[in-house]
């Protein structure tokens, strides 16, 4: 391992593929998609009905993003813990959020590393913002959902539940938040604040985000279908992902770990992507250089994939910009999770890591016909490859951010 | 290396918004966005040492996009639906992508939900691992009158914005504004 190396040791997810990692492994294998029709709210002037939604265990919970950020966080803490042989867990009884074994124990969450040393950087765009459309419809509306409007709450929160006493963060920015928040959580570990982060992603499908979509008129009325000719928008979606980043030292190998990263700004418009693609090449490129990597090191990128015109064009551009005409194997995989927002970059990102573990091209669920312009090393269909040694993940959002984060698997 | 240090900082009220005069688009903008905007303009010349994509933003909001989110959300029985607009605004890190398109400053962001104490840590730590040579931090609290029951706080409407650049303190100008981080 190289000096200062962070390696991710522990994951977790409920997503609208299943509950548990081993639900996101068999959708990658299986290329499902998790999108269907919206039985938790209708609203007439949706501009759809078709959305990611993860199972939750109670139906009309009123602090969602807590549920789904904690369900996550006990996955990824138990699979970190029986790594290292500290606990017997059955993965297949993750199948259903209620037979989750494992108890959140703040006095020693990571077994020998002492709990302030364990950080926490939360990920979310809205947090719980059920509760504020609870309080201005007058629905009942609990304490603590309340507070979790608040998103450095439902942080502060989520570590003193799960035994995180070192630094806590919380942030926020739009759909490349998660992917951020892996980077911070990696800066924290390599400037020795910390030699374990539980990072962790929380949105919640929300009719305040559905409608904010439909406002823009940015939603696929039959469901996403990225990097498609005819794609028209994106399907809303919801997710808890984790995943325990710990100094690189203290994973048991072989590691999967942060290779390099980089972001960007457009700084070109609020909501629309630059037409050609150069803030998000940029950022890809100060991702390289960190990792010390030339483009035909990449073994596969795993795009934002919207399923916008917009989106889906600017990223096919900036992938040409930087690789050329030897673009490595393209998936994106929105048309099986639905665009979780803050959860989007950590969830993603997961599923790259069990692309690597599988030795496994993901597809790209709910793609017909590839459009014009888009990489021709576009993946359709999973498919099994010899080795993935450094996978790119992208993510852009609102605000003209980009993200790009490498990930490295040993031979 | 030389620290980084803090080459500029400003502080925005009220009636520094109410006075401000950038143009039709600062007026669509909603109020973090504002202040965040006009807490960077006073030293906007700063920007001109160094390429654009070398500079980060870091941005903190005491309250998200609360006041937002709550504003926006009045509209959603409108006849059109809630205003796409205002939906733009409904993320914590809206200020950081309207102080980029104003000053074309294309390197890394990163936004905060805090108080704001982590600001010049984390500038400080992006320039030293040579992620930026230069750093926005922008801290912006507003909190609407709206929101004072549901989050149980106090009404407040204010920003700070600071500089921290690469470097060593003798090449910035003289001043009382200038400290070693």
């Amino acid at each position: 391992m190289r000096e200062r190396d962070v390696a991710i040791a522990g994951c977790g997810v409920i997503s609208a593929v299943g509950c548990g990692v081993e639900s996101l492994r068999a959708a990658l294998k299986n290329n499902t998609s998790g999108l269907h029709a919206n039985e938790r709210f209708t609203g007439p002037r949706f501009q759809t009905n078709v959305v990611g939604a993860a199972p939750l265990e109670v139906p009309d919970d009123d602090n969602p993003a807590h549920r789904l950020a904690s369900i996550a966080l006990r996955e990824a803490i138990s699979d970190f813990r029986r790594s290292r042989g500290d606990e017997n867990l059955n993965p297949a009884r993750l199948d259903t959020p209620h037979v989750v074994s494992y108890q959140a124990n703040p006095d020693a969450p990571l077994a020998n590393i002492p709990a302030e040393r364990i950080g926490l950087v939360l990920s979310t765009t809205k947090a719980n913002i059920d509760a504020l459309e609870r309080l201005s419809a007058g629905r009942p509306c609990s304490d603590s959902a309340r507070r979790h409007l608040q998103p450095d709450l439902l942080a502060a929160d989520l570590a003193a539940e799960h035994g995180a006493r070192g630094p806590i963060q919380t942030i926020s920015v739009a759909c490349v938040s998660g992917l951020i928040a892996l980077m911070q959580g990696a800066r924290l570990i390599q400037r020795g604040a910390a030699d374990a982060v539980l990072v962790v992603g929380a949105d919640h499908l929300s009719a305040f985000v559905v409608a904010g979509f439909t406002a823009l008129k940015a939603l696929d009325p039959s469901g996403c279908r990225p990097f498609d000719r005819d794609r028209c928008g994106l399907s809303p979606g919801e997710a808890g992902a984790a995943v325990v980043l710990v100094r690189g030292d203290l994973a048991p190998p072989p590691a999967i770990t942060l290779r390099g990263w980089g972001s960007s700004n457009d700084a070109n418009h609020m909501t629309g992507p630059s037409r050609d693609g150069s803030g998000l090449a940029q950022a890809i490129r100060v991702a390289l250089t960190a990792a010390q990597l030339r483009t035909d090191q990449i073994d596969y990128v795993n795009a934002h994939g919207t399923g916008t015109p917009y989106n889906d064009a600017m990223e096919s551009a900036a992938l040409r910009t930087v690789f050329g005409a030897t673009c490595p194997p393209v998936s994106g995989l929105k048309g099986m999770l639905g665009h979780t927002l803050g959860a989007a970059g950590i969830v993603e990102t997961m599923a790259c890591v069990l692309a690597m573990q599988e030795r496994l091209l993901p597809g790209t669920p709910r793609l017909s016909h590839a459009a014009e312009a888009t990489p021709p090393s576009l993946v359709k269909t999973p498919r099994a490859v010899i080795q993935l040694n450094h996978v790119l993940k992208l993510n852009t959002g609102f605000g003209g951010m980009n993200g790009a984060l490498i990930l490295n698997c040993p031979s | 290396m030389a620290s980084p240090f803090i080459t500029a900082r400003n502080t925005v009220n009220n009636a520094d918004v109410a006075a401000a005069r950038l143009g039709p688009r600062f007026g669509r903008m909603d109020l973090t966005s504002q202040f965040a905007l006009l807490a960077v303009e006073s030293f906007a010349a700063h920007f001109d040492s160094m390429p654009r994509e070398r500079i980060a933003i870091c941005l903190a909001v005491r309250a998200g996009s609360l006041a937002t989110d709550l504003e926006y959300w009045k509209g959603r029985d409108a006849a059109g639906g809630p205003s796409p607009t205002l939906f733009t605004y409904t993320l914590p890190s809206a200020a950081i992508g309207e102080i980029a398109i104003r000053h074309r400053l294309t390197g890394p962001g990163l936004c905060f939900v805090s108080g704001g104490d982590e600001l010049l840590a984390e500038a400080t730590d992006l320039i030293e691992r040579g992620e930026a040579d230069g750093c926005v931090c922008v801290f912006a609290n507003v909190v609407s009158p709206g929101l004072v029951e549901m989050i149980s706080t106090a009404p407040a409407t204010s920003a700070h914005a600071f500089f921290v650049r690469r470097g060593k303190p003798h090449e910035a100008s003289s001043g009382s504004d200038i400290e070693t981080v």
